[in-house]
């Protein structure tokens, strides 16, 4: 019942009127950049990280998480419409919805999406507020060993699943963790790989490097292999509108793909790409219209939608609870708490309560605002995509090196910019995952920290890792996690020279 | 042995990320531990992330000279890998370069309007004068709205006491 009450005070606070501007800049910001293939809600959030230095925390978070919501929308617009999702978690549904435009029934892909979407992110929202504190009481009692275990499971599940090759993704993990190894050593104040720069004491900040791996990155790996060829835009006829058959065919994958999406957030699987992928497997298993699968079947658009926006507030429980991003965006949004002094884990519900609530409250605001806005504008969104292309990098690329240089103004933090832009154009280049290097860079330090506490609590006994039950338990699953794909890939080959 | 396109640069690629795993443990070795005694002492994390880079390099070299060459981002494992528009490629490059030399010589205005040109002008080279103008507008409203409206200070350089 307090929840409950916390959650109503939480609206009160939301509801004010800066906070509900603030709410609805970010969900247009949020449609805008998931609209625009090349940004992602990561770095759109990383490139507004310095108005945190001027702006209330409860208003930054909310604009945020309506950035991290809108985008989810934005998404599936540019996949229906141009077969270009514009950040992973839409690939699935650009398989159908775009089947589905090109058979001119955009409009009905385009509601199933964003119904779906605002159905599941309700549903899930709600179990977020409902479980987050929960979870966050039982936290309270996973020890450093077991944060030790849990940050390592994140560190071997974002790096297995994400991209296609399992070694990649642990490469990209290392040089991330490499650069969170950079500056004075918290404890003994050993200078680590600072070379003697001064500036590189203090350590890489994460604002330029997440700014610099996704805009200028992105920016090279374009540049790099640029043809002047412009986007094919499917026309939209009528309304996004749905037939009653549609509305039939496509409530159960809403619910199914809720269903799988939220518990894969929760659980450090490695971002949206596999609850959706998951989520499109099981509709077309269940389908009573197999053979319009690959052709444009509804229920191919609805469930994934589902999945990736459950999936989005499912990755807010251990982010708010434990501390542990799963995604680029909550790795991003984390750095966006401690810069105000706010460390997320289990004892925020205790001293940021209202802030939380204030933040899961604006999750439902944000959520219905989308459903209003978006379905009508869809023809605005699209409007979007008509800007040319050089401006687009060359505007984003401004804004990345005005926030590096902002953030302490100093020039050594453009110089790490332009040297994680190479790096994140090398990555590309190199199908190398950007996530993983992300999260190595952020809770790197993080994992030392409470790998050296476990060992102070147990006098420099290494069993202590493996005490408890439940490290035990994630220590199996890392194991899984690594063997697995092995295994598979042995048996694929197997398979092959049969 | 003929190595499948792209696995030379690919190689070079994951041999230097090779090379940064020995800086880390060179830099480790060489650096002096605190004299007071820790349980988990500074160079335990740095050792064992340089070693685990290092090791994956390898196996990773070895698994491209066996044909596990990467498919670049957008692209499917096995598609013709495009040669690189080194062209387009360095102008943007180079106008990142610029930013960070004349962001405290020349002031924030210059230095974001140099860049934004350059990678304009990289991706089409057609309206120079459009790019200009766009550009300088564009700009403009940048300083303006954050030096005045969100106090963030950005250098106004040798435009001081013009804005």
């Amino acid at each position: 019942m307090s929840n409950l009450n916390s959650l109503l005070e939480g609206f009160a606070s939301a509801l004010t009127l800066s906070n509900l501007g603030f709410g609805l800049l970010g969900t247009f910001l949020g449609t805008l950049v998931g609209v625009l293939p090349g940004i992602g809600p990561a770095l759109a959030i990383a490139l507004l990280l310095p108005i945190t230095y001027t702006v209330s925390p409860a208003s930054a978070l909310i604009m945020f998480a309506a950035i991290y919501y809108g985008a989810m929308y934005g998404g599936s617009t540019t996949s229906i419409l141009l077969n270009t999702p514009g950040e992973s978690g839409s690939v699935m549904t650009a398989l159908e919805g775009n089947k589905m435009a090109r058979k001119g029934r955009a409009g009905a892909a385009l509601a199933t999406a964003a119904i779906g979407s605002f159905i599941a992110g309700t549903i899930a929202t709600a179990i977020l507020a409902f479980t987050a504190p929960s979870i966050a009481d039982l936290a309270i009692k996973v020890g450093a060993a077991d944060y030790v275990a849990l940050m390592l499971l994140a560190f071997t599940t974002v790096s297995s699943l994400l991209g296609s090759s399992q070694i990649r993704g642990f490469i990209a993990l290392s040089v991330g963790l490499v650069l969170g190894l950079v500056g004075a050593d918290l404890q003994s104040g050993l200078a680590r790989l600072t070379f003697g720069n001064m500036s590189a004491i203090e350590g890489i900040e994460t604002v330029p490097v997440i700014v610099a791996i996704f805009a200028l990155g992105e920016a090279l790996y374009i540049a790099s292999r640029y043809k002047k060829v412009g986007w094919n835009i499917l026309p939209m006829k009528g309304k996004a509108l749905m037939t009653r058959d549609d509305l039939k065919r496509s409530w159960k994958p809403w619910l199914r793909g809720t269903a799988i999406g939220f518990p894969l957030g929760v659980i450090p699987a490695g971002g949206s790409e596999v609850p959706t992928f998951l989520s499109y497997a099981a509709e077309k298993k269940l389908s009573k219209h197999k053979e319009e699968f690959g052709h444009g079947a509804i229920e191919g658009v609805a469930g994934p939608e589902a999945a990736n926006n459950a999936n989005a507030a499912g990755a807010l429980v251990p982010l708010l609870a434990l501390g542990l991003p799963t995604s680029a965006t909550a790795a991003v949004i984390l750095v966006a708490f401690q810069t105000y002094q706010i460390q997320p884990g289990p004892t925020l519900f205790l001293t940021d309560g209202a802030l939380v609530w204030t933040l899961i409250a604006s999750l439902f605001i944000g959520n219905t605002l989308l459903l209003i806005l978006n379905l009508p504008l869809v023809r605005l969104w699209v409007q979007l995509l008509k800007v040319p292309r050089p401006y687009l990098f060359a505007g984003i690329v401004t804004f990345a090196l005005l926030g590096s240089y902002a953030l302490n103004t100093s020039t050594f933090d453009v110089q790490v910019a332009i040297a994680i832009g190479i790096v994140g154009f090398l990555f590309r280049r190199y199908g190398m995952p950007i996530t993983p290097l992300i999260l190595g860079l952020i809770l790197g330090p993080n994992l030392e920290l409470q790998f050296r506490r476990a060992l102070q609590i147990s006098a420099g006994d290494y069993g202590t890792l493996v005490a408890s039950p439940l490290s035990k338990v994630i220590y199996l699953v890392i194991f899984i996690v690594i063997i697995g794909p092995l295994v598979w890939n042995l048996k694929k080959k197997l398979a092959i020279k049969k | 042995m003929k190595l499948p396109q792209g696995a030379k640069s690919e190689l070079t690629f994951v041999g230097s990320l090779f090379a940064l795993g020995l800086l880390v443990f060179w830099d480790t070795a060489r650096s002096e531990p605190p004299a007071f005694n820790l349980t988990v002492s500074p160079k335990v994390f740095p050792y064992a992330i340089a070693l685990f880079l290092m090791g994956l390099c390898a196996v990773l070299f070895i698994r491209i000279l066996r044909g596990d060459v990467a498919a670049p981002e957008g692209l499917n494992p096995g598609d013709p890998i495009e040669k690189s528009d080194y062209k387009t490629f360095s102008i943007v490059l180079a106008s990142l370069f610029a930013y960070l030399l004349l962001i405290e010589r020349a002031g924030f205005i210059i230095a974001a309007f140099v860049t934004f040109f350059g990678i304009t002008v990289a991706f089409d080279n057609k309206r120079p004068s459009r790019a200009l103008i766009f550009g300088s507008i564009f700009i403009l409203l940048i300083y303006i709205s954050f030096t005045k409206f969100l106090n963030v200070a950005l250098p106004a350089g040798i435009l001081e006491g013009i804005l």
